[in-house]
């Protein structure tokens, strides 16, 4: 066949790996997916793409995707194929005769941002109107948490100020703790074209990232930090800036708290967080940290756009108060080209926060306790719903292991794989009668499961996704449901199934009601994104077309100012000595994507068939080690085995490794420690040390008893609300 | 800057970057049509619904006017200017069709054509097969003569192949990967008639700096950067005819 076959039929659909919500053409001939080719009209996108999204789709249809329901009285027992129906029938007959005996709030539910915004809509649905009680949790607390809360307490949203094409107006581009070409790829190649147009380029990060220097794009500071120091820098930052009066009074005075501004002027400017001061701490020459500070506050259109590097620390929500505190003090907030914003990793990651999977709020974060909030749900779900917040997800798992806790809908999610306390996971969900796995492929989870419901990946269903720049866009079924129905569709089975009547024509009727349920999204419908491609929240009355710039004319606090949060540097508990003398980091490559579920069943495998330690030469001269050895890196968690590569993009005294495969367990070896007000894991920072394998006993990787091995981490989500609240 | 990203329309390919400006009026065809100062003609000619024949300019990439199959006639200009790199005029009077306009796009596209395998000809639905058509021509005119037929597929990507056969260096690949990607891994290396496209330093795709991101292939008018995945049987190359 010398010329290629084309394609019969295009529908327009949306990437559904990272959280730039790339537009895509699922191009078919049947129900084979013959190509995916980017989507000129595609408003994160413009006609770009990645070797993800344009290539990595195979997984759909995967020899180990599961096309059957399956059932089994207990877990000793083999899994037995049965129709849909009868898998409805004995799930609901399960979960209603252990909340029969063990109470209404003996069971739950858990949903992931991997989900549609109307699943994620329904499985709290579910949780709240059907099982009647608010045991509803979304698996992904860590991660982006500090962003909620830090940006919240600042300016108000926990959300991207700005949409991605903003970035086109800059004339100075922050990099905080993120490498957007490898971990955002098509944001990344956008960056890197208002660059070569000749906007500034800070990186902030310890790691000499391809964003800090490649062909034509290189950044014009780069502080190449210690691992832990970014509250020391970001502080010292806003010193130069608060000294040199290169602050914009102005906008201070008529956006925000001018009193708060004066008391955090008075820490920063302490002679504490003075270039001279802080440079040794963090290890880079004061007069960088001076020049960054000049160039972002000339701007005259600066903006930061961070990642995980920001938030994965012990200050992870200090870290991003300085973000906000810096666009507030230098006025870049509320017009195109500025702002503060985060890089988020999955595609719903917004949505999956937005949508009320959370134990005491419903979506819009307003929260169950309320009256009115909950009469207006009551009204349209037309049942009564329980006033008290539910279990988070790990409170779920501990009052399994008191027996308090019997049943549970998994949507989506792994908690065995990616919980920070494995073996006290399993034994909870040994503990219960009845667990519901609704999944592409079985995991680790439904080796404890009862009941597995077939999923559907995201080129088999219709909903919506929110990416990272609020924007909501429509999932378009490409083809056939492998195992017959819609994700969506099995939800609102399971409901019918356990007797509550309700009927969804079309993914579009759940989102319609989720509109009428939720302020931020009251606008939304297929029809408004069929007309206009894809909409950016607020979508209202006042925004019939979705808002691309947020806090135009006030930040959404009280009293619609924005505020300073006093961000004083704390370091880090996690420290080298003789011991553990150097800092491992961890990262992202291009290829890969999260814990590799999708990608590693994908030929992208190719190119990252495994996760490598980088280390500097010296630190390898030192301890005997040559490029491909094998090592064992040992921290005070535990420790792990990896092949050793020299690099020059770490400095002496870090290592840095990626964490797409499982057998690297790579956070094996992290640190504990969290952050201080939302509990996000501090990955970024961990002293270990590296020696070589000498014998092949010490192969084996070790792991420690305390520490699982594999935890899906990196899994981004931004509510913690109850802090933002309290 | 702003219309560049935004201006693109799926369906339609303006042939060079839509712009931001002040409006401006010409006429094509005897059609009068306003674009925005700092458009091309070619641009000019696809909002007036009388698009012409391209192969090296399409809109996501900046113009380049090397293949010289868009030329035009333009009032008051002498000879037949390349509508991708001329920029629109108030009151200009552009003629997209004449006789002399369709000769010398055939005998440019006779001579593409003439190192490009006859046997690929039907059945093609490539941007190049498109303008085949467009311009007239179904078969080759010339004999036998050079050609790129034994150049090596590199297939060393897993998911596109290159097939230096079917490639007409209109450099659309290299100027994604530069202006789109931002990666800069390809090159034309060689001149003339060794002009080819190169991954680094010469490299399969696979060994070099490539990111796979798609943007080549995207941007391929003639199939010689395409997916793997439109041959469900393998790749079987073109027999030199």
């Amino acid at each position: 066949m010398p010329n290629p076959r084309k394609p019969e039929r295009e529908t327009i659909t949306i990437c559904a790996y990272c959280g730039v919500g790339c537009g895509f053409k699922a191009e078919t001939i049947g129900n084979e997916i013959v190509r995916m080719t980017p989507w000129k009209e595609g408003k994160a996108n413009h006609g770009h793409s990645c070797v993800k999204g344009r290539f990595a789709y195979d997984y759909w249809c995967h020899p180990d995707r599961i096309k059957t329901p399956m059932i089994r009285d207990s877990i000793e027992e083999p899994w037995r194929e049965v129709d849909w129906d009868e898998a409805f029938a004995h799930a609901a007959r399960e979960l209603k005769r252990i909340q029969g005996k063990y109470g209404r709030s003996s069971v739950g539910g858990v949903s992931s941002s991997r989900c549609t915004n109307e699943e994620i809509f329904l499985t709290q649905k579910f949780v709240r109107a059907v099982l009647g009680n608010n045991n509803i949790d979304n698996c992904a607390r860590i991660c982006h948490s500090p962003t909620q809360f830090g940006l919240s307490a600042t300016v108000g949203a926990g959300a991207a100020s700005q949409h991605f094409d903003s970035i086109l107006q800059a004339d100075v581009i922050m990099v905080v703790g993120a490498n957007p070409t490898e971990g955002h790829p098509v944001f990344g190649s956008m960056m890197k074209r208002r660059i070569r147009q000749g906007a500034k380029l800070i990186v902030i990060d310890p790691r000499r990232t391809e964003t800090v220097d490649s062909p034509h794009c290189r950044a014009d500071v780069h502080l190449a930090l210690r691992p832990g120091t970014n509250v020391a820098i970001l502080n010292s930052i806003a010193h130069v800036i608060v000294r040199e009066n290169r602050h914009d009074p102005e906008f201070i005075k008529s956006r925000c708290e001018w009193q708060e501004f004066e008391h955090w002027a008075e820490l920063v400017g302490s002679e504490e967080y003075s270039p001279d001061k802080i440079g040794p701490v963090a290890g880079v020459d004061p007069e960088d940290i001076r020049r960054a500070a000049r160039i972002y506050s000339t701007g005259p259109r600066s903006t930061i756009y961070y990642g995980l590097g920001v938030t994965e620390h012990s200050q992870g929500s200090t870290g991003v108060m300085c973000l906000g505190n810096l666009g507030l003090a230098c006025g870049m907030y509320g017009r195109e080209g500025v702002g503060v914003n985060p890089l988020r990793g999955q595609g719903n990651v917004q949505g999956g926060s937005c949508l009320g999977s959370w134990p005491h709020v419903f979506s819009g974060y307003r929260f169950v306790t309320d009256d009115a909030t909950r009469k207006s749900f009551e009204a349209e779900w037309g049942v009564e719903l329980d006033s008290e917040p539910g279990l988070r997800l790990p409170n779920m798992f501990d009052a399994a292991l008191t027996g308090h806790f019997k049943g549970m809908y998994i949507m989506g999610e792994d908690p065995v794989q990616s919980d920070p306390n494995q073996n006290h996971i399993i034994a909870a969900l040994r503990n219960m009668e009845c667990v519901i796995v609704h999944d592409l492929f079985l995991n680790e989870t439904s080796k404890f499961a009862h009941v597995f419901l077939p999923g559907s990946s995201s080129l088999e269903k219709d909903g919506t996704f929110t990416s990272a720049e609020r924007r909501i866009g429509r999932v378009r079924q490409v083809v056939e449901p492998l195992a017959g129905y819609q994700d969506w569709e099995v939800t609102m089975k399971l409901m019918n199934a356990m007797g509550y009547d309700v009927e969804y024509a079309h993914a579009g009727e759940v989102l319609d009601e989720l509109a009428r349920l939720s302020p931020a999204y009251s606008g939304a419908s297929f029809e408004l994104i069929d007309r206009v491609g894809s909409v950016q929240w607020p979508v209202n009355s006042d925004a019939p077309e979705g808002t691309e710039v947020l806090h135009t004319q006030e930040f959404p606090r009280a009293n619609g100012l924005g505020t300073f949060m006093l961000t004083g540097f704390v370091p880090t508990r996690e420290r080298v000595s003789d011991q553990y003398p150097l800092l491992l980091t961890t990262g992202r490559i291009l290829t890969q994507y999260n814990v590799g579920t999708q990608t590693r069943r994908t030929a992208n495998s190719q190119w990252h068939p495994e996760d490598v330690l980088e280390m500097s030469l010296g630190d390898m001269q030192t301890r005997g080690l040559r490029d491909g050895d094998s090592v064992t890196i040992t921290s005070r968690f535990g420790s792990t085995r990896l092949k050793v590569v020299e690099s020059v993009r770490v400095n002496p005294g870090v290592v840095y490794t990626t964490f797409h495969h499982a057998e690297t367990k790579a956070n094996a070896v992290t640190s504990d420690l969290s952050d201080w007000a939302t509990n996000c894991p501090e990955y970024k920072v961990t002293a270990v040390e590296v020696t070589k394998v000498t014998s092949s006993k010490q192969c084996q990787a070790k792991t420690s008893v305390t520490r699982p091995a594999q935890r899906e981490r990196q899994v981004e989500e931004i509510a913690v609300v109850e802090e933002v609240s309290t | 800057m702003w219309n560049e990203v935004r201006g693109l329309r799926d369906g339609i390919d303006y042939g060079t970057p839509p712009r931001d400006g002040e409006p401006v009026t010409l006429t094509v065809d005897g059609v009068e049509v306003t674009v925005p100062e700092g458009s091309s003609v070619m641009l000019a000619t696809a909002e007036a619904d009388r698009a012409v024949p391209k192969l090296c300019a399409t809109d996501m990439l900046e113009a380049f006017g090397s293949c010289r199959i868009c030329l035009v006639e333009i009032e008051g200009q002498r000879g037949y200017p390349a509508s991708c790199t001329t920029l629109v005029a108030p009151g200009m009077v552009v003629r997209t069709q004449s006789d002399r306009l369709a000769e010398l796009r055939k005998g440019v596209m006779e001579l593409y054509l003439s190192d490009f395998p006859e046997s690929e000809i039907p059945d093609g639905w490539s941007e190049f097969h498109r303008t085949l058509e467009e311009v007239g021509i179904n078969g080759h005119r010339y004999g036998k003569g050079r050609n790129h037929f034994d150049l090596p597929v590199d297939d060393s990507n897993p998911y596109f192949l290159f097939d230096p056969a079917k490639c007409i260096v209109c450099s659309r690949c290299v100027r994604a990967c530069a202006e789109v990607q931002g990666t800069f891994a390809l090159t034309i290396q060689g001149r003339a008639f060794e002009s080819k496209v190169a991954a680094s330093q010469d490299e399969p795709f696979m060994e070099s700096e490539c990111v796979s991101c798609g943007a080549c292939v995207q941007a391929c008018p003639s199939h010689a950067l395409v997916e793997k995945s439109l041959f469900p049987g393998g790749y079987e190359r073109a027999k030199p005819t």
